[in-house]
Formats: structure tokens, C-alpha cells, sequence
């Protein structure tokens, strides 16, 4: 027995060694069956052609498995970006959750935590290879009266200074909104904090001007949603200023502030609105890397 | 036991180093070029043209302005690499015309880099077993980042050969004194490859000093204690001036008599003479501490002599060399979902990403020699460690401390930290030497175990060896060449370190995967905008037909037909960029690396 123990002893560094290596082994061998393949994912968008409904969203899960893009249907939006499991994505109803659990280190107590609040599924649940295609009603979905990006050409867009001055009014230079003090507006895709969103993108001016959005006529709603982020790297930079934005609406007044250095979108929501005028002030100390993305949507109740 | 090899062991050593640069040279078409490398091969094209001056004209070569024209380019590193990039590109490639461009450049960065087989199987072999030898320099290269680093005319595998070439002369001329000048050349020839060389006397002086002065006998520790104090003297006459010039006062105020000069001229001729005394006094004393002096003397003056672009100016150039490097600007890098980019950095990072990098296979063995070098160490300290785990001595130590000290030299939170594993390549190699220890036990208790005859634990081992190999080999294979994508086991592979959040790829060279794609689905005259390849690199795909030529790049986005976008977290701003200006978030195709997106291909839509 004593010979035994001692010879597996002596033995087992080796034994360590060879079971490492055929773990590794074993590893490697199977990690090719969690990857799809082509025909997985033609029958995925096979399946989404079939089901889909205005105002489905495809969510990938992990987020990164953007592959499915070169497939899913043109016109269907896909959402995979680090941090979408917190994403409302409130104007879709119905959220298409597209993932491969059989991948290593999928973060599924992110997805728990994060997405499956307020989600139910609305189907069951098909098999593609080593893809589960789900349907979820999304419990955070509200109707979307209007948004802002989508009335850009009804927007009164002018720069005041900030003593008083009268405002100077900006002109239309194509899909841009151009101003004076180099400040603009357009509708245009940009990334905050990883995620893109359609936005109305402001260059804000100098000098401490304030560049005001107005729209003269506006429904109804619950509620005015207010998001607003610094776009790309620049969010980060140490040594920049806030920016302010203040909306005026039948509501009353909703101030938000980006602090300088703040990664990712700033929200407020209003009360519920009457019809009338808004009206969106937004003012920085100093322009440099201050671009901005703002989402301005009036919310009704659930779709 | 003798330092030196035998001779089977200079012939396995010798196989070790040809096949190294055989195998490099035929994988490398695949590898594309990395954002600094294009920089090297125009800089090496430009210093290759200097060389063709010299020969043909040398007063004009030589004189301060042509020589500040041709080398300003890219003085961020010295020349060793560049000019042997240059000179075998010009050889191989313009003259010969035996090799594509980028293999006339790269055939230097392959033999350098065939150093390092070959010296880890002499020291492993000499100090343990030729079956130790062998592992370390096998388990070298099937790392599927070093074999990635392998490839590239750059200067962080080359530095990790010398590094390893000067510690390991530094070590055999402890026992053949014939061999201290020649650490002094490789330590030139080191300082000459990039300036992680300028730490090499930090962890060389102890081994140097501490040996010198344990053999010793009284004479010899009194000429030791002299030139102990000629260097602190040294270093108190430096701070003197410091405090009385002021930094920049110092730098622009050295001249050939100054008292700046002074002080180095006192401190080479004081060390030199004593170094006389000893060799003259305590001949076994001299013999340890002469690798230093050989450094110290030898090294800067190669360093000073290959570099043209320091002839002219030396101080104020060294100066900017060393501010450029002491204040590197921090890139964006992915670690754990968090984008970092600027410091403090994690204190664990190197470790971590080490960890998480090596295959599996290869990251036990290395991690068991380390704690068993430590422990072993500190056996010299402890006596409870020695028990149990014997006692280290100084090539113990030197090992450790060579296999520690780049890994601890950028776990600083204040260093850069961009760069993947490249930036502590140098301790590489003496993890891999530790892990050939390791591996030696193992299978040495294998068949002890088994009670194997000498014929058949020769099997067992080479059985054993090829198990714990082949996983690391078959991932260096499968990732291949997109090396800066690799990641290991214990990460999940890499669609395991993407659910982890950990950097997808850098560098750019991973645009190779989509370019066949890109030559057969553009129109001639069309834009392409590749994202993150720079402009050199473009020129490089086209003149080493990579990528048609009839094909221009873009700027941006917003002038381009087709754009390649590069996947890192810190640009996804550019890919949105790239769906506003094309008007579709659909991509045409991509290189996707077991599922990781890392190289994102849109056509602009038609109209």
C-alpha cells in the first residue's frame, strides 16, 4: 500500500501535467460545437422573416455575437453592444432574444439580472444549432407619440448668448441644422458609451451660448423621456465641462446635467404632457469635446 | 557540473535555432502588418538608402545634416533591428530578388528570434537534462502570441533574445572569464534593440557584486569597496548637478568639457582601474564581477557606435530618447469591460492577462517552476523552505529574478499597459526555462514510478512532452496569424475572453483575413477606408500583393466605397460612423475568429 502511495506520488506531476493538457485538449475539441454555423443562422433569419411584427428587435446574448447581423433581416434592428442587457428598448414591443448559451463564459446573471425583469416569453423557444431564438413581450415597452429625431425639418433651431442677446436663428444646410458659433444639429448615428443610438447629434457653440430647440406643436403624452450623452471617447476626458440641458414643455421645466466627465446617457422623464410647445435649452461653459447625443421622445402608455 | 554545453547540445541547440527560423519564415505571408511595423520597414528603407550613401560617398554620409535627414524618421528606437531589416531587404528582396518585401524585411526578426530556442535548450540542458533543455525551447514558440511575435520586424521579441543572450553569457562568464566581453557586446547589441535593456544592469549588478564579494578575499573586498564608493560618488556628483543646473540646465549645458564629462570620464577611468587592481589582485574576484565591467564598458559604446543619429548630439538626444519613453502616452485597452486609459492601472493586470493568455498545458508547468524557484529562493533565507524545498543559490536567483522582473516592471500602475503580452516578453523565455524544470520532474517521476528502463522512460518523456505540447500547439495553429486575437483555456478560449471583456485584437494586422474578400468584390478605383491600418501598411498589402492595386485608400467613412472596420471597444463610435455614411448596419462580411467579431466589412449601398 505504502509502495503504491509512494509511487503515485513520485507520479504525479506527470499525472497533473497529462490531465492539464488533456483537459486543454478536451477544451479545444469542443468549443467548434457552440459555433453556428451559416445554415444555423439562415434558418434563424428564416424564422425571423416568418414571425417578425413591426417593432420587434433582435437582442444578441452574449452581446458580442454580431456575426448574426451578416444574416438577420435588413430592415429588423439588431442590439448587441456591452451593457444592452440594461437596455429598456422601449419602443419594441416584442424582443427577439437570439443567443448561444453554449459558449464559454456566456454572462447569462447579467442577462438574469438585467433583462429578464419585466420580460416574459411570448413563444417558445426554437433550436438552430447552438442557437435558441426566444420571443419576449418586453414589460418596458411604452407607445412612442413622438420623438424628436423624427421632426427634425419642424424644429425652430437658434443660438443665444448668454447676456441677453438676441438670439440668432440657424439655417438648413442640408440634413443639418447649421448655427452660428459652430454649433449644428443633425439627426445622425452615434455611440455613447458603446451604444449606438439615433439621435439628434448637437455640436454645442462657444462662449457659454445656449443653443434652443424648439418645436411649436406637440401632442399629448405620459411623459417626455429625456436622454442625453456625451458621444464616443470624448465622455471620459478629464478637465471638461458639463453640459445643461434644461426642456420647457406644458409640463413645466426638467433640468438634466452631463457632468464632465460622465460615460453614457443622462435621462429624465417628465409628468404627463399636454399638448404645446417644447422647448430644449442646452448650454455648455466650453464646446471642446462636448458633442452630444440627445433622444427627446413622447411616451404613451404600453404598446 | 559544467556551464558549458556539450557538443550534442551546441548541435541540438543549432537544429533548435534553424528550424525555429525555417518555420517562421514559411508561416509568415499570412501575418499582417502591424501598425508599427510598416513604420520599420520605411524607416529601415531609409536607413538601408544612408548605408548606400556611406558606402559610395562618406563625407557626405557622415556630416551632421544627412545624417540628422536620414535617421530622424522614427527615432523613437535605435537602429540594430532596422538597419538589419534594411540591409536584408535590400539584399534578399531589391538585389536578389528571392523573397517578397516583407520577408526581406522580417528574415533578421526570424534569426533573433531563433535565439531563443536555441539558448534556453543550452542553459535548460546545463542545468538540468537535455529533456528539460528541449522542453523549454519546444514550449517556447508554441505560445500562440510569442509565435505571433515571432514574425513581425519589431523590436519585442528581439529584445526578450538579447535579454536572454545577456543574462545567460552573464552567467556562463561567471565560470569563463573568455566570455565577459562578449556580455558586454550583447548587452550593446541589446541596449542597440529597444530600451528595456537599460534594466538589464539592475538585475544584473547583485548577481554581479553579491558573487564577486562572497569569493573575495581581503584585498579584493577592499578594491570592491572602492569601486562601490566610485559609484556612489558618481551618483552624488550627478544629484550635485542636478540640484545646482536643474534637469534641462544639465542636458543643454553637456559639452565635451564640461562638468558633466567630467564626472563620467572620473567614473569610467576610476572603474577601470580598479577593475585593473582586482583582476591584478584577486583574480576570482574579478573573474565574477568582469560580465559588469564589460557591460559597463563595452555596451554604451556599441550602443553609442550603431546609432548615427546620436553622433552629432549625443546628450540631448539620449535625453529625448529616455523622456519619450519615460512619458509613453497611454492607449486604450480593454480589460474586464472596462476601457482603460490612463493610469493607475490594476496591479494584477500582467499577471492576469499572462494567465489568461498561455495555454493551459504550458501556464502549469511555468507556474509550479516559479513557485518552486521562490520557494527554493527563499530556502536560501528560510531554513524550513530549504528542508522541504532545497536550497536555490545564485542561479536560482537569477533565474526568478529574470523570469519576475519584466512582469513586475510593468504591473507599475503607472506604466502603459497597452500592448497585450509584448511589453513583458523578456521574462518569457525564463518562465519557459523554469517550466522545462518542471516538466523534467514530472517525467522523471514518471518513470520512477513505473519503474522504466532508460529506452522506454526516453518514450514515456517524449510521449509526456507532446501531451502537455499539443494543446498550446494546436491553438497556435488554429489561431494563426491572427496571434493578437490568442487567448487560452482557462480564459474560454477567445469568445471566452470576449464574454469576459478583455481586449478582442490590436495592432490592425488582423485586417488580412478580410482582404481576399475586399480584391474580389471591388470595383477598380473604388475607396476602401481600413480602419486603424495606417497608410504605410496599406502601401505594404499592396506592393506584397495583398491587396489590389487598384484600389485607393480613404480617409474615413464618409469618402469610402467599402470600410474595414477594426473591432475594439474604444471604436465603436467608427463603426456607427461607417452605418450613418453607408446607411446600413449590415456588414458585408467580416473575420470572425470563433465567432468574435474582429474585423467588420460594409459596402456603401448602391444608390
Amino acid at each position: 500500500m505504502n509502495e503504491t502511495a509512494h509511487r503515485l506520488r513520485t507520479a504525479a506531476p506527470a499525472l497533473a501535467l497529462g490531465i492539464v493538457a488533456l483537459l486543454g485538449l478536451g477544451f479545444q475539441l469542443q468549443l467548434p460545437r457552440a459555433f453556428p454555423s451559416d445554415a444555423d443562422y439562415r434558418a434563424v433569419a428564416g424564422a425571423l422573416a416568418t414571425a417578425r411584427a413591426p417593432g420587434d428587435v433582435v437582442l444578441l446574448h452574449p452581446w458580442w455575437t454580431e456575426r448574426a447581423r451578416l444574416f438577420v433581416p435588413a430592415d429588423l434592428p439588431v442590439v448587441g453592444y456591452l451593457g444592452d442587457t440594461r437596455d429598456d428598448l422601449l419602443s419594441h414591443p416584442r424582443i427577439w432574444v437570439l443567443a448561444n448559451e453554449r459558449l464559454p463564459r456566456t454572462p447569462d446573471a447579467d442577462f438574469r439580472r438585467n433583462f429578464l425583469p419585466d420580460r416574459t416569453p411570448a413563444g417558445p423557444a426554437q433550436q438552430f444549432g447552438p442557437l435558441t431564438l426566444t420571443p419576449y413581450r418586453n414589460g418596458r415597452a411604452r407607445r412612442v407619440v413622438l420623438s424628436a429625431i423624427d421632426v427634425l425639418d419642424r424644429l425652430e433651431v437658434s443660438v443665444e448668448g448668454s447676456g441677453g442677446a438676441p438670439a440668432q436663428p440657424c439655417r438648413r444646410n442640408g440634413a443639418r441644422v447649421q448655427c452660428p458659433f459652430d454649433a449644428s444639429v443633425e439627426v445622425a448615428w452615434h455611440e455613447v458609451l458603446y451604444q449606438p443610438v439615433r439621435c439628434l447629434f448637437l455640436v454645442p457653440p462657444g462662449g457659454g451660448r445656449t443653443v434652443t430647440l424648439r418645436l411649436p406643436e406637440a401632442p399629448a403624452a405620459d411623459a417626455l423621456l429625456l436622454e442625453a450623452g456625451i458621444t464616443w471617447e470624448h465622455a471620459w476626458l478629464p478637465g471638461r465641462a458639463d453640459v445643461q440641458l434644461q426642456l420647457e414643455s406644458p409640463a413645466g421645466n426638467l433640468h438634466l446635467r452631463i457632468p464632465g466627465a460622465h460615460e453614457g446617457l443622462v435621462h429624465g422623464e417628465t409628468p404627463a404632457v399636454a399638448a404645446g410647445p417644447w422647448t430644449l435649452r442646452i448650454t455648455t461653459a466650453n464646446p471642446q469635446d462636448r458633442q452630444v447625443c440627445i433622444r427627446l421622445r413622447a411616451l404613451g402608455g404600453p404598446p | 557540473m559544467s556551464r558549458a554545453p556539450t557538443v550534442v547540445d551546441r548541435r541540438i541547440a543549432l537544429g533548435l535555432g534553424l528550424a525555429t527560423f525555417v518555420v517562421l519564415w514559411a508561416t509568415e505571408r499570412q501575418v499582417g502588418f502591424v501598425r508599427d511595423e510598416s513604420v520599420y520597414f520605411a524607416a529601415a528603407e531609409q536607413f538601408s538608402r544612408w548605408w548606400s550613401l556611406l558606402f559610395h560617398r562618406p563625407a557626405a554620409a557622415l556630416s551632421d545634416p544627412v545624417i540628422t535627414q536620414a535617421f530622424d524618421f522614427n527615432h523613437e528606437h535605435p537602429m540594430l533591428m532596422k538597419s538589419l531589416f534594411g540591409w536584408s531587404h535590400a539584399l534578399f528582396h531589391q538585389t536578389l530578388g528571392l523573397v517578397r518585401p516583407a520577408a526581406g524585411f522580417r528574415l533578421p526578426a526570424f534569426a533573433v528570434a531563433a535565439l531563443i530556442p536555441a539558448l534556453l535548450h543550452l542553459w535548460g540542458s546545463a542545468l538540468w537534462s537535455r529533456r528539460a533543455g528541449l522542453f523549454a525551447a519546444l514550449s517556447f514558440f508554441v505560445v500562440p502570441r510569442q509565435f505571433f511575435h515571432a514574425h513581425l520586424s519589431a523590436f519585442d521579441m528581439p529584445v526578450a533574445a538579447m535579454w536572454l543572450l545577456v543574462a545567460y553569457l552573464f552567467w556562463r562568464a561567471a565560470e569563463d572569464v573568455r566570455l565577459s566581453p562578449w556580455t558586454g557586446v550583447a548587452f550593446g547589441l541589446a541596449l542597440a534593440t529597444k530600451h528595456n535593456a537599460f534594466f538589464l544592469p539592475v538585475v544584473l549588478l547583485p548577481f554581479g557584486v553579491l558573487g564577486s564579494w562572497r569569493v573575495a578575499g581581503d584585498v579584493g573586498r577592499r578594491v570592491l569597496v572602492r569601486m562601490g564608493q566610485t559609484a556612489v560618488a558618481f551618483l552624488g556628483y550627478l544629484a550635485l548637478l542636478l540640484v545646482v543646473k536643474g534637469r534641462t540646465e544639465l542636458v543643454q549645458s553637456w559639452q565635451p568639457l564640461s562638468p558633466q564629462t567630467f564626472g563620467v570620464v572620473a567614473l569610467v577611468a576610476g572603474l577601470t582601474v580598479l577593475s585593473a587592481q582586482l583582476h591584478h589582485r584577486d583574480r576570482a574576484a574579478f573573474v565574477r564581477i568582469a560580465p559588469l565591467v564589460a557591460m559597463g564598458l563595452i555596451g554604451p559604446v556599441v550602443f553609442f557606435v550603431h546609432w548615427p543619429w546620436l553622433w552629432y548630439h549625443p546628450v540631448d538626444r539620449l535625453a529625448w530618447y529616455f523622456d519619450f519613453h519615460a512619458t509613453h502616452v497611454h492607449y486604450a485597452w480593454t480589460y474586464f469591460n472596462e476601457v482603460l486609459r490612463a493610469p493607475p492601472f490594476p496591479l494584477a493586470y500582467v499577471f492576469v492577462v499572462t494567465a489568461l493568455t498561455l495555454p493551459v498545458s504550458l501556464l502549469l508547468p511555468m507556474t509550479a517552476g516559479l513557485l518552486r524557484s521562490s520557494a527554493r529562493s527563499l530556502g536560501d533565507l528560510v531554513p524550513a523552505l530549504a528542508r522541504r524545498f532545497g536550497r536555490g543559490g545564485e542561479t536560482e536567483w537569477l533565474l526568478l529574478v529574470n523570469a519576475l522582473f519584466s512582469i513586475l516592471l510593468i504591473s507599475h500602475p503607472e506604466v502603459p499597459h497597452f500592448g497585450g503580452v509584448k511589453h513583458w516578453l523578456p521574462s518569457m523565455p525564463f518562465l519557459a526555462l523554469l517550466a522545462g524544470r518542471e516538466f523534467d520532474r514530472a517525467s522523471d517521476g514518471l518513470s520512477s514510478a513505473l519503474r522504466l528502463t532508460a529506452r522506454r522512460s526516453t518514450a514515456a518523456s517524449i510521449l509526456l512532452g507532446g501531451l502537455v505540447l499539443l494543446p498550446a500547439f494546436t491553438l497556435t495553429v488554429h489561431v494563426h496569424p491572427y496571434g493578437t486575437s490568442a487567448y487560452g483555456e482557462l480564459a474560454g478560449g477567445i469568445p471566452g475572453a470576449a464574454s469576459l471583456g478583455l481586449q478582442r485584437q490590436f495592432w490592425s494586422n488582423n485586417v488580412t483575413g478580410v482582404l481576399p474578400w475586399i480584391d474580389a468584390n471591388s470595383r477598380p478605383g473604388a475607396h476602401l477606408w481600413l480602419h486603424e491600418v495606417n497608410g504605410l501598411s496599406f502601401r505594404d498589402y499592396q506592393r506584397n500583393d495583398m491587396l489590389r492595386k487598384d484600389v485607393f485608400p480613404a480617409g474615413g467613412p464618409e469618402d469610402a466605397d467599402l470600410a474595414a472596420v477594426q473591432y475594439h471597444q474604444e471604436f465603436r463610435e467608427q463603426e456607427v460612423q461607417v452605418w450613418q455614411a453607408f446607411g446600413t448596419w449590415v456588414p458585408s462580411t467580416g473575420l470572425y475568429i470563433d465567432e468574435t467579431p474582429q474585423v467588420v466589412v460594409y459596402r456603401r449601398s448602391a444608390p
